[in-house]
């Protein structure tokens, strides 16, 4: 590939070198050049930690708000303007943790985004303690004796609650990413890509050699449609982690229920005179 | 003849007071009364006991009396609770089948059988239009009238309900007619005029309607629920998305990614909804997002009293939202000032892009006044984004303009982008550790403030300009306020009053030049710290009298309000 990507940002990234954020990035970047949609059409949406900087760092629209909040923020901004195409991308503590309310209901919505959460097990910007997704017997700072609270296994609970679309990825391998991060914005409703990332500063168990290790591509024998497969795939972390799409669903999408795909965006709608007349009217 | 005639409608919850009181006050506004109709009703759904009050005059009112001329008792507790407050000649509605009423001098009592002629129409539930059909004879209103809003009323009920009402309301006028057609009442005639019934939750949610909201979320919590509700209800018509949310937070963070993205949205919401909002709203500060957010106070702490009615959360307002960042908060004193305060304040939030709260109450929302009309004209809904093919490239979102205000579009307008950010961030939106970034971004918002004062009214004055005593009221004190004046002028005592709706920015001058050289001031509210009594005597240096203040969940009166500055002047 020659020509540069339209969403590339040349300026200076505050991630550790090696960071798994990076492959993530590059990843985004060619999914959205893959479905030729240009820089002002989307918006990536993100929360606090060191992967909700991403919007900072490529060439669109962003909304880089508050810890655990970037669901929300994402629902508004796509009702708001259903021809955005909206992205959100943080981390498992962002959303898993501080957000995990958020992530049940947005679920629920099936609001046409698409979530990549950069699950590296462990808080990077707060410098190492354990995330929701961090491993029993991992030991930190705030877990001296290990971790004994059970991890939260985010693909079951997505598949619970029938997102329209279930992934994981390995942020090392960005080709697969980037398919993966294709399909999830080209599938209606909500889509889930909970990519394993290696944090290379604080997480000193799930390394690139720890997850290098494990992950499988699933094949094509493998059908996202059963449910029941799914929650056995999504089960499966040990020797063996499967990558790739865990379950799919296409049940209607929030904005099925409430927009034409040719109604006018709410931002360009008004209200006229005449309609607040007739509501005073019906006060007599 | 003028009259002020206070009905009261009482029972226990799901008995359907408010089908009686909706009917009554609906007809009586439409025949040109004036109504200040207000409730007090407990946190359940059925049972306990509820009041409605109905003060019907000649003129203009705009506050609740604790005294009354009629009660209709739908139980026996009913009695008990409000036998003390009727003033004679006062009349007493009752159940004769359930209930029983003791005689007494200046009691007129008129006992209906309210069950059996419900019952004779076909149902028990009927029981409200038989009372209906009482209290119609009883003010010498037209059956025809009361069939007629039957019709239209319950038009999507089934013939068969239809006709049972018409039945059971026709059953308790006819009943009364006959064997009360001795009952005096106080209540006089009035010119025929059609007057409009709005409370203080239909007159925000249309005034924000009118300022074109296009997005709303919000968490159900008494008493905030009946704007979301209607606004809800209207929704599809105007091309507004409702949204309840898993929580508050939520609401106010959905609010923000819909303001960011360009649509006008507010959140409604009450005390302990707003206190899970407060990290949001610091957002709204720092990344600069327009909303409105429509606080009905409530008596805290905590859950408190989730039914009644309380001024608690004004401290909360002035500072929600960690860090320094500019805000408006009216708090509009009727619900004729809420319609007008909602369209300016979603016009407001969008022009200054910063958060704009309305801080009402359970007792502006749920109480009702007669309005000779309200005027969509006289605040415009008015965009201040930049017009499309407008925008100057590179755009910056955060832009360090004179006014403080940087130009404000939406995500993709013009094929630019731009970053909404959380952070002390440069002009273009990005994140950075720079102090004289930092320096320069906080000096920007707050230049805002310079606009910000001169815009919407500042304190408004009532009264002889030169009283000795002046009372201050702010958002629902309004009318209690007023009527107290009304009653010193009447005693030829020297007052007046002074409202506040614009609380912040704070008034500072407008305030100085009418409350200096005062004998006395007071400030009426709802709490116990007098906490605008506090805001007005730091932001003016202006020392206050004694404030008159409550704080058991009710709203003032006239009588209390009098009883309380008496009892601190000797």
């Amino acid at each position: 590939m020659t020509k540069v990507n339209d969403f590339h940002y040349s300026g200076e990234r505050a991630w550790c070198p090696g960071c798994g954020d990076y492959g993530i990035l590059s990843s985004v970047e060619n999914a959205l050049a893959n479905l030729k949609k240009k820089p002002h059409e989307v918006l990536m949406v993100s929360g606090i930690g060191q992967a909700a900087k991403l919007p900072h760092y490529i060439k669109a629209n962003g909304f880089d708000g508050l810890h655990g909040r970037a669901l929300p923020a994402a629902f508004g901004a796509k009702v708001a303007n259903h021809k955005l195409m909206v992205l959100v991308t943080s981390g498992d503590g962002d959303i898993y943790g501080e957000g995990g309310n958020h992530f049940i209901h947005a679920i629920r919505r099936n609001i046409d985004i698409t979530l990549i959460v950069h699950n590296n097990q462990i808080y990077g910007l707060t410098k190492g303690q354990a995330s929701p997704t961090s491993d029993l017997g991992m030991v930190t700072k705030t877990q001296p004796d290990g971790v004994f609270t059970i991890p939260f296994n985010p693909l079951e609970m997505a598949i619970t609650l029938d997102a329209a679309f279930v992934a994981r990825s390995f942020s090392k391998d960005i080709a697969f990413t980037t398919k993966l991060i294709e399909e999830g914005i080209r599938t209606p409703g909500f889509s889930l890509i909970d990519v394993l990332q290696p944090c290379v500063s604080f997480n000193h168990v799930n390394t690139y050699k720890w997850y290098g290790d494990r992950v499988y591509q699933l094949d094509n024998s493998y059908d996202p449609a059963d449910k029941s497969k799914a929650y056995q795939k999504s089960s499966e972390w040990g020797d063996k982690i499967p990558i790739g799409v865990i379950y799919k669903n296409s049940r209607k999408t929030y904005l099925d229920n409430v927009i034409k795909p040719r109604d006018l965006p709410l931002i360009k709608r008004e209200t006229s005179i005449k309609g607040i007349e007739s509501l005073i009217n019906e006060l007599y | 003849m003028p009259f002020d005639f206070n009905i009261t409608i009482a029972g226990s919850a799901g008995q359907g007071l408010q089908t009686i009181a909706g009917i009554l006050t609906k007809v009586l506004a439409g025949n040109g009364y004036h109504l200040f109709t207000s409730q007090d009703y407990m946190s359940r759904i059925r049972g306990g006991h509820n009041f409605t009050n109905i003060r019907v005059s000649d003129k203009p009112v705009y506050s609740p009396t604790v005294t009354s001329q009629l009660l209709v008792a739908l139980d026996q507790e009913s009695v008990e609770v409000h036998y003390q407050s009727l003033t004679g000649p006062a009349i007493i509605v009752h159940d004769s089948d359930t209930i029983t009423v003791k005689k007494a001098r200046n009691i007129q009592i008129v006992a209906v059988p309210l069950t059996k002629l419900s019952n004779e129409s076909g149902s028990p539930v009927y029981i409200n239009s038989v009372a209906a059909g009482v209290l119609f004879s009883l003010l010498r209103l037209d059956l025809k009238e009361l069939v007629g809003f039957l019709e239209t009323r319950f038009a999507e009920k089934s013939p068969e309900q239809i006709k049972g009402n018409i039945n059971a309301a026709t059953k308790g006028f006819t009943y009364t007619s006959e064997n009360y057609q001795n009952i005096k009442t106080t209540i006089g005639t009035v010119r025929k005029k059609n007057r409009m019934l709005i409370n203080g939750a239909e007159s925000i949610a249309i005034g924000m309607i009118a300022g074109g909201v296009r997005f709303i979320s919000a968490y159900p919590m008494s008493p905030s629920t009946g704007i979301f509700i209607y606004i809800t209800g209207k929704a599809r018509k105007f091309g507004i998305i409702s949204e309840q949310a898993e929580d508050e937070i939520a609401a106010c963070n959905m609010a923000l990614g819909a303001g960011a993205a360009g649509a006008r949205s507010a959140v409604t919401t009450s005390g302990g909804g707003l206190s899970l909002m407060c990290e949001g709203i610091s957002l709204a500060g720092a990344a600069e997002i327009p909303v409105v957010i429509a606080n009905m106070q409530r008596p805290g702490p905590a859950t408190g009293f989730p039914t009644r009615t309380a001024q608690e959360d004004l401290d909360l307002v002035l500072n929600i939202g960690h860090g320094e960042f500019p805000r408006f908060i009216f708090a509009p004193g009727t619900a004729e000032e809420a319609f007008y305060t909602s369209i300016h304040a979603m016009n407001l939030a969008e022009k200054y892009q910063v958060p704009v709260f309305i801080l009402g109450d359970q007792h502006l929302v749920d109480s009702s006044i007669t309005l000779d009309k309200l005027n969509p004209n006289r605040v415009k809904y008015k965009s201040y984004m930049v017009k499309s093919g407008n925008l100057k490239k590179p755009y910056l979102r955060y832009k360090n303009t004179k006014s403080g205000v940087s130009p404000l579009a939406y995500y993709g307008q013009d094929k630019v982008t731009f970053i909404v950010d959380s952070h002390v961030h440069t002009e273009d939106g990005h994140i950075s550790e720079d102090m004289v970034v930092a320096e320069k971004l906080t000096e920007k918002r707050f230049r805002k403030i310079n606009g910000m004062k001169k815009e919407f009214y500042g304190p408004q004055y009532y009264g002889p300009q030169n009283a000795e005593t002046l009372f201050v009221s702010w958002g629902s004190t309004y009318g209690a306020v007023r009527e107290t004046i009304d009653y010193l002028l009447e005693k030829k005592k020297s007052v007046a009053m002074i409202h506040y709706n614009k609380i912040w920015p704070f008034p500072v001058e407008e305030s100085i030049r009418l409350l200096k050289s005062r004998k006395d001031i007071r400030v009426v509210e709802n709490n116990y710290q007098a906490q605008f009594n506090r805001l007005l005597k730091r932001e003016t240096g202006i020392d206050t009298g004694e404030p008159v203040l409550r704080y058991d969940g009710r709203p003032f009166d006239v009588q209390y309000i009098i009883e309380k500055f008496e009892k601190r002047q000797k």
